[in-house]
């Protein structure tokens, strides 16, 4: 053996330790496209859009410094405080009934009924989900046209007069919030069933043993033991429904007045309506401080309303 | 344990293995492999990746945006191909970008501004035109002036007013191709059934509530007398027009005398024209203009007009042809879209806007206008100037989809196969109310219709009082709007 073989065996690093360095080479390899994704299309444009909540830029001219100013105007701008307005009424009606209707159906589906009635039952109420948006919301418009809409003509079958849904400030509330929930309770449905089905019989029997039966049964031991899936459902529900746009811009437009007028339509608007990057970028900082108080709070919360097993 | 080794052949080096040649694929090898693919789908999606398949990007034609599908751009090959005969040293691409309105179609003009990949001509609308004038087109006069001769004939065939709609601050931005006055259509079964004729030329607003009143009477049920919609053209403007006020304070800026003296030395209105429309005040709260919405809001609550967020579009088009709908505000370009929906020519008709104080008309028109940024401005005007000639125009305007700004075009023969009837109504709109004006749309249109949109809704819904608090926020964000971006 020579003094060089001796040498490159002695520094050569161990099996374990090569294999792991590989390893740790092919995960970068393989994470680089996704993190360098990440990094273009979601890290620079949100450190852009925070440097433009301080500038005032048309697209066309060369943006120019203002300071806090798209700040403060926003704090004088009515339409800016009714959207936001509109929208946390919005995520406290919808969230709660999407949560609501979601938790009473995976709960009904864990009742006796026959195989394939289950199956079909799921997937109706995912189905709305995979629908797009937009197209639901076009449909949903013609469903509810005030005259000649489907949804008032079998109203005058019963002697009810027509209502104007699209047209009034409560009658569009109320439908974004319809089109909204029917929409999107299959993804909170889909947890909760999960969760459901995940809990163990044995202890809805002893629970019967003890006498606890129905809301009791449910209130004491179905509803603990899906808090963790209550909590990840109600977090998501919320952050989707602050961000809210397809329904009411197709639906009503955020009208009539500003009656339905969402956060993110008016980020939508002054930007690309109004050519107001600067503004816009300074309602989406307020609007994402606003989506992080909330899901921090409800962590906070949780601590105290959620079981983990 | 059992071997299934066939004798003289080798074991294979992995159990789960059967395959020599693939057994032998090291890690190494997969991982080339791999990168080989990857570099492969790299170097095939390159286009894609660098955005040179954009049409126009990367490209020396000259690059034309319009509002609209492919299928739109496809109906202007025609006019391509024979500009590319009278100018084969001009490459040309027709880009159609689609927008659910002319606001939507900007914004992406916008967008593809700020990207690095403006076109060199877009088609611009008066909705527009002012935005296109202030912050990226580039005014014709020169071209105008030296090609004076050549456009003559193009000038002698449109009326003034429609070119008073593309100058802005003295300077002309666009040659107006089309237009639609927003003229009264008429659905005749309906008017029959109600024993009404089409109404006199100079019919009144009140003749028109009694013709709304009667038309109700006929068909108590699943019909609305008047339909009109919540947008710019044919909206709530119309009326204020022709109760001679706006919501907007209008005046014209001072200019533009090198051409009107040049071109429309003989028009009647001369002394009115100007260097362009100016909008840079609200008006609101004017006396006029709650008197206007006070009228829309007692039709809807009558049932004799919808509540004017209820639709439009092809919706409407569908209805009016089901018979469902009495009257409507709507230009020359209804011609073609009532045809095809199934209407015969004697099914509808068209009539003047009803009087007011004036009878003054709305209208929108459209027009190529040139970006400053252009490759080349001198190739891009042969492109305008040759849409404005009368061959051009008919292959851009073959049937009455919209009405061409040359009146030589807008006669029988154009309108035989569809109707209306009354198809002149259409142009002598211009001759008969010369002071009709344009959509009011300043150079921060969009922030002005957002304003204006959610505030009629909430002014004809309520009662009169609501009318005046209504226009008192229409006021105050109109202000806004105006004071933004300005």
């Amino acid at each position: 053996m020579t003094a060089t073989a001796v040498t490159r065996r002695q520094t050569a690093a161990p099996p374990a330790v090569r294999r792991s360095f590989i390893e740790r080479r092919l995960a970068m390899i393989f994470l680089a496209p996704t993190v360098l994704g990440m990094a273009l299309f979601t890290f620079l444009p949100i450190i852009g859009s925070l440097v433009l909540a301080f500038f005032r830029w048309d697209i066309i001219s060369a943006p120019q410094f203002v300071g806090l100013d798209n700040f403060a105007s926003l704090a004088g701008d009515p339409t800016v405080r009714v959207s936001f307005l509109n929208t946390i009424v919005f995520v406290i009606v919808a969230v709660a009934l999407q949560l609501g209707i979601a938790l009473s159906l995976a709960s009904m589906l864990q009742g006796r009924m026959p195989s394939w009635l289950r199956v079909f039952l799921r997937s109706t109420f995912f189905f709305p989900l995979v629908l797009s948006a937009a197209s639901v919301s076009i449909f949903m418009r013609y469903m509810f046209n005030e005259q000649f809409g489907v949804v008032n003509w079998l109203l005058s079958l019963i002697g009810i007069p027509a209502v104007p849904w699209l047209t009034s400030p409560v009658g569009s509330a109320a439908v974004v919030v319809l089109v909204y929930v029917w929409q999107n309770f299959g993804f909170s449905f889909l947890l909760f069933l999960g969760a459901l089905t995940n809990i163990p019989k044995e202890l809805h029997e002893a629970a019967n043993l003890d006498g606890a039966t129905g809301w009791k049964q449910f209130r004491h031991v179905t509803l603990p033991l899906i808090s963790p899936t209550v909590l990840v459902a109600s977090v998501m529900a919320i952050i989707s429904a602050l961000q809210v746009f397809d329904q009411p811009y197709v639906l009503t437009n955020g009208g009539p007045g500003d009656s339905t007028r969402t956060a993110v339509m008016v980020i939508f608007e002054s930007a690309f309506q109004q050519l107001e990057f600067g503004r816009a970028s300074a309602i989406g900082l307020v609007l994402t401080l606003l989506i992080l108080a909330v899901t921090a709070l409800q962590f906070r919360l949780s601590r105290r309303f959620v079981f983990y097993q | 344990m059992t071997s299934n080794k066939t004798p003289g052949q080798p074991a294979p080096t992995h159990p789960l293995s059967s395959n020599g040649g693939l057994s032998t694929l090291t890690r190494r090898s997969m991982l080339g492999l791999a990168g080989l693919a990857a570099a492969g789908a790299t170097v095939g999606a390159w286009p894609r990746l660098t955005g040179t398949d954009i049409p126009g990007r990367g490209s020396k034609a000259m690059n034309i945006a319009i509002l609209g599908t492919s299928a739109d751009a496809a109906a202007r090959q025609g006019l391509v191909d024979a500009f590319k005969a009278a100018h084969p040293g001009i490459p040309v691409q027709v880009q159609a970008i689609q927008g659910a309105d002319w606001k939507d179609f900007f914004s992406k003009i916008l967008t593809m501004v700020a990207a690095g990949t403006p076109p060199d001509v877009v088609y611009v609308a008066t909705e527009g035109a002012q935005l296109f004038a202030d912050k990226l087109a580039e005014p014709l006069d020169d071209y105008i002036r030296r090609d004076a001769t050549d456009m003559t004939d193009y000038f002698d065939d449109v009326h003034p007013s429609l070119l008073e709609a593309f100058m802005y601050q003295g300077s002309l931005y666009q040659l107006p191709l089309d237009w639609n006055a927003a003229n009264m259509y008429l659905n005749t079964t309906t008017f029959e059934q109600a024993g009404l004729d089409r109404p006199k030329d100079d019919w009144t607003q009140d003749d028109f509530t009694t013709t709304l009143r009667a038309l109700k009477k006929a068909r108590p049920a699943d019909f609305t007398p008047y339909y009109w919609t919540n947008r710019l053209f044919g909206g709530v403007v119309p009326w204020l027009y022709a109760n001679d006020t706006s919501f907007l304070a209008e005046t014209k800026s001072s200019g533009g005398s090198w051409f009107w003296d040049r071109f429309y030395p003989n028009d009647p209105a001369r002394a009115t024209r100007g260097g362009g429309y100016q909008w840079l005040a609200p008006n609101a709260e004017d006396g006029r203009v709650i008197e206007t919405f006070d009228y829309l809001r007692e039709l809807v609550a009558e049932g004799l007009g919808v509540r004017p967020e209820s639709g439009g579009g092809n919706a409407l088009v569908g209805l009016f042809g089901n018979n469902r709908i009495g009257t409507t505000p709507a230009g020359g370009y209804w011609a073609q879209g009532l045809h095809d929906a199934g209407m015969t020519s004697d099914q509808f008709d068209v009539q003047f806007f009803p009087r007011w104080r004036t009878q003054r008309h709305q209208f929108g028109a459209a027009g190529y206008a040139i970006m400053r940024t252009a490759k080349d401005k001198d190739a891009a005007w042969e492109w305008v100037k040759f849409c404005a000639s009368r061959e051009a125009m008919q292959l851009a305007i073959p049937a009455p989809n919209t009405t061409p700004t040359r009146r030589s075009m807008v006669n029988a023969s154009f309108y035989s196969v569809t109707g209306p009837r009354h198809w002149k109504v259409f142009y002598d709109t211009l001759d008969r109310f010369p002071t009709s004006g344009p959509i009011p749309a300043p150079p921060q249109q969009a922030a002005v219709e957002t304003a204006l949109m959610k505030n009629v809704s909430t002014a004809v819904s309520g009662s009169s009082a609501d009318v005046r608090t209504a226009m008192g926020t229409l006021q105050r964000d109109l202000e806004l709007a105006l004071r933004r971006n300005s």
